[in-house]
């Protein structure tokens, strides 16, 4: 370890983020390889040891010889002070060097409010924050992640995007790289041809112009780069590699445990939730790999917690038979075994049962929306006949704490879908009190959690206005006065947090400046309540000329270019029309398994999806 | 079912994880080793994993206690072998006995500490220690409430040694340890900061042995 950073760490809060030596982290010998990947999650060390993203892409990049893939983490503002006072470069954990000299820096994005981050990383690495400043092949900036569906506002800071699933498409731009720099070529050489790459989306090869009113006239590709890039899936998740161990880290990190990820996409369609647009088509993984990988997970790690993770867990084709694979050897190892994101409307009995033999924590039910109407309109198909049923199965199952997710300022949302939200969670603490079979002794709690809705490009819904902040603040007040029952307690996000997500969220690329100047007027760790500075982020909108409400409450029509329309997430613009009209209409669309809808992602495995 | 007593060496970089996650990477530790502990019979089982005496952040420890409570037949040897396999780098079981001594009995600690001459001589670290003026403050608690006191340290150092060579000075110290008070030379050297007026840090930092009453040491 340094010697300068070892007599500087005491002087911070929780040093061993920044020492690295954690069990199973990948040491190699650098003068061995060629290729030095810096691996770059802008956020706390907390949450970004907590991504499984990283953990695959660490596990596909170190499992090549010829690439040695480190971690590296936002240091904490009093970390980055005594880095800054004291000369220290952001370096990579593994080996503690600066990642100034690496061959590539791969950024994850998984939140608009980490952007900040980034810029502060680059800078920290004693790094150009524009691209076209950063002379020379290396490092590369690049970045992954949902955020690069529309990664224009901070496209400048970048060379090259890799747009979705990153196991094949990183090894290829990584091969591609490692030519160019035996080669002795310039960056500009490399990044014409990494456009060639498909899945790769190279920022500076394409101009955009604006119109009068400040929406997108033209996006032109230059030198080759073609017209559209579309994401790249693995088509196999049995065949793709999954790591056989995790770095375990010393300190306590936010998702400390094994996750397993059980299978890819999303067959609901929710017209809100951009996890599910960008992540079609489905495909699941074997439970018998499943299986055995949490087998060797738990094995090499010494976690006694299995987390089994998707964007909907219960509709997991063969979730019964993985948990009687898993509760086959487990209980016996005091391991417990998890099951997050459940819907509320496949929630059965057999499976609370199986679940009820780990441990028991709360209950998490998300509705969304409080009413029938506000339900049809956004498509998350539950009843609230289905919501009582399933709280009544778990009541008897002995729990007695449940939490319960909304969403304030969805598109048609009226005073009366608001207070539905209370009205709904007033029968959820009926059915207890009602329900023979509840636990006795207890009182019920509901909590009650409302986000405030944030339009996303590739939705159904990309194209409607955010709520102005007032709106929702109507909106958070008038649900406040209307609780009816003291078992019920509620909370907000803030409002102002979820306007700058909307801004950027939909943002074009003259975003950057807003960004660069909020940077240096001391922006960062801004989806963080304690760092966050709505008024200096205000100011900046002010100095650069632009309105944040263009970006977040404007109603777009179909038929403007939209800042991301140059990239393909494998559903076409015309099916997002229809689901769109149909939101108008508060008509539902049914799940993948009832009827194929034909959102058209089919086409990216060639032809048949894994219902 | 029998109680054995491991030896550990905590180097390098792991002087800086805390106790409490010492705590849980010795759990996960003997959980990859495979090594059968017995389970607390609560609500919420747990393996029977008892650190004797935290060490402080920032200081390394030769011979820390760790009782572990085994059920079956492994063998003292094999449990050392198995979890060196398995420790990541800096953490090492350098024995595991039998436990010879109740946790209660131990009362002092042996450390040694070393300091650069650039920050303060020979001559001042012996006139400080002397001195019998040495304070510095402890967060405690007081019916329920933070406080911070002031802490008379010059009372509390058992013995200690100085040494020197051109660049460094080489501090062997006796200090209070166990259940009811602690001194470690974090704080030994904040008091010397303290009395001399400028701060004095130490290069490194290490627990060597920890002792009973009688200065004979704790098995």
């Amino acid at each position: 370890m340094d010697k300068k950073l070892e007599k500087l760490l005491p002087l911070v809060q929780k040093p061993a983020r920044y020492i690295g030596g954690e069990l199973n982290s990948v040491v190699k010998d650098k003068n061995a390889v060629d290729v030095r990947y810096a691996f770059c999650f802008p956020d706390s060390y907390e949450i970004g040891m907590s991504h499984l993203g990283m953990k695959i892409l660490y596990a596909v990049a170190n499992a090549r010889e010829d690439t040695w893939c480190e971690r590296v983490f936002a240091p904490w503002p009093d970390m980055e002070d005594v880095m800054r006072q004291n000369g220290i470069p952001l370096y990579a954990l593994e080996s503690g060097d600066p990642i100034k000299d690496f061959d590539i820096l791969g950024f994850t994005l998984q939140y608009e409010l980490c952007f900040t981050n980034v810029l502060n990383m680059l800078d920290l690495a004693g790094l150009p924050l524009r691209a076209a400043d950063r002379k020379g092949l290396s490092p590369i900036v690049m970045g992954g992640g949902p955020c690069v569906c529309n990664a224009e506002p901070i496209a400048p800071f970048f060379d090259l995007f890799s747009i979705g699933e990153g196991e094949e498409l990183n090894s290829e731009i990584i091969d591609l790289y490692k030519k160019h720099k035996a080669l002795g070529s310039d960056k500009e050489t490399f990044l014409r041809e990494a456009a060639q790459i498909p899945g790769v989306y190279v920022p500076s090869l394409y101009d955009i112009s604006y119109n009068g009113d400040g929406t997108v006239a033209a996006i032109t590709p230059k030198d080759g780069a073609p017209a559209t890039v579309t994401k790249r899936i693995v088509k196999d998740l049995d065949a793709v590699p999954y790591p056989d161990t995790f770095v375990v880290p010393f300190i306590d990190v936010v998702h400390d445990r094994v996750t397993h990820e059980i299978f890819r996409g999303c067959i609901r369609g929710c017209r809100f939730c951009q996890a599910c647009f960008l992540n079609r088509p489905i495909r699941e993984k074997k439970p018998e790999t499943i299986n055995e990988q949490c087998k060797t997970l738990c094995k090499n790690t010494g976690y006694d917690e299995i987390s089994l993770c998707s964007l909907s867990s219960s509709d997991y084709t063969r979730i019964e038979d993985l948990l009687s694979l898993l509760l086959d050897w487990t209980p016996e190892q005091k391991i417990n075994v998890a099951l997050p994101s459940l819907r509320v409307d496949n929630f059965s009995e057999a499976l609370l049962n199986k679940l009820k033999s780990v441990r028991r924590s709360g209950l998490t039910f998300a509705p969304e929306a409080g009413t029938q109407r506000m339900r049809d309109v956004i498509n998350k198909n539950v009843t609230e006949e289905e919501m009582i049923e399933t709280a009544n199965i778990a009541f008897a199952g002995g729990y007695s704490a449940v939490k319960l997710y909304f969403m304030l300022g969805l598109p048609t949302e009226t005073d009366e879908d608001v207070e539905g939200i209370g009205l709904l969670a007033k029968k959820v603490v009926d059915a207890y009190y009602t329900n023979p079979d509840k636990p006795k002794g207890r009182g019920v709690t509901v909590s009650v959690s409302c986000a405030s809705f944030v339009p996303k490009p590739f939705t159904p819904f990309q194209w409607e206005p955010q709520a102005t902040a007032e709106a929702l603040g109507h909106k958070q007040q008038y649900l406040k006065e209307h609780l009816p029952s003291k078992k019920i307690s509620v909370s907000f996000h803030d409002i102002k947090v979820s306007a700058l997500e909307a801004v950027f969220a939909r943002g074009d690329r003259r975003l950057a400046d807003v960004l660069e100047l909020a940077w240096k007027r001391g922006c960062k760790f801004d989806g963080w309540g304690e760092f966050f500075k709505y008024d200096v982020w205000m100011e900046c909108f002010d100095e650069i000329g632009l309105s944040p409400a263009f970006y977040a409450n404007r109603a777009r029509s179909y038929d403007e270019i939209l800042p991301w329309d140059h990239l393909n997430y494998g559903i076409p613009k015309s099916y997002l029309i229809k689901e769109s009209e149909k939101a108008r209409r508060a008509e539902t669309t049914q799940n993948c398994r009832e009827k194929c809808a034909g959102c058209g992602a089919n086409r990216l495995l060639g032809g048949k999806c894994d219902v | 079912m029998y109680d054995v007593r491991l030896w550990l060496s905590k180097r390098g970089r792991l002087k800086f994880v805390s106790h409490l996650d010492m705590f849980r990477m010795m759990q996960r530790a003997v959980r990859r080793a495979e090594i059968p502990l017995w389970y607390t019979e609560g609500f919420n089982p747990h393996p029977y994993i008892s650190f004797l005496l935290a060490l402080s952040l920032g200081v390394e420890g030769e011979k820390e206690p760790v009782d572990l409570r085994i059920v079956g037949e492994m063998t003292p040897e094999e449990i050392k072998e198995r979890l060196n396999a398995v420790f990541p780098e800096g953490l090492r079981a350098e024995a595991v006995t039998l436990p010879e001594h109740k946790p209660a009995e131990i009362a002092f600690a042996d450390y040694f500490a070393v300091l650069e001459k650039s920050e303060i001589t020979a001559q001042e670290l012996r006139g400080a220690l002397e001195s019998g003026a040495l304070e510095t403050e402890k967060s405690g608690k007081s019916g329920g409430r933070k406080v911070v006191k002031t802490v008379n340290v010059s009372e509390h150092i058992k013995a200690f040694e100085i040494t020197e060579d051109d660049t460094h000075i080489y501090l062997n110290v006796t200090l209070p340890a166990g259940s009811t008070f602690n001194l470690n030379p974090l704080q030994l050297l904040d008091a010397v900061s303290r009395y001399l007026g400028r701060p004095v840090s130490a290069e490194s930092a290490v627990r060597k042995r920890l002792l009973r009453a009688d200065l004979s040491e704790f098995r």
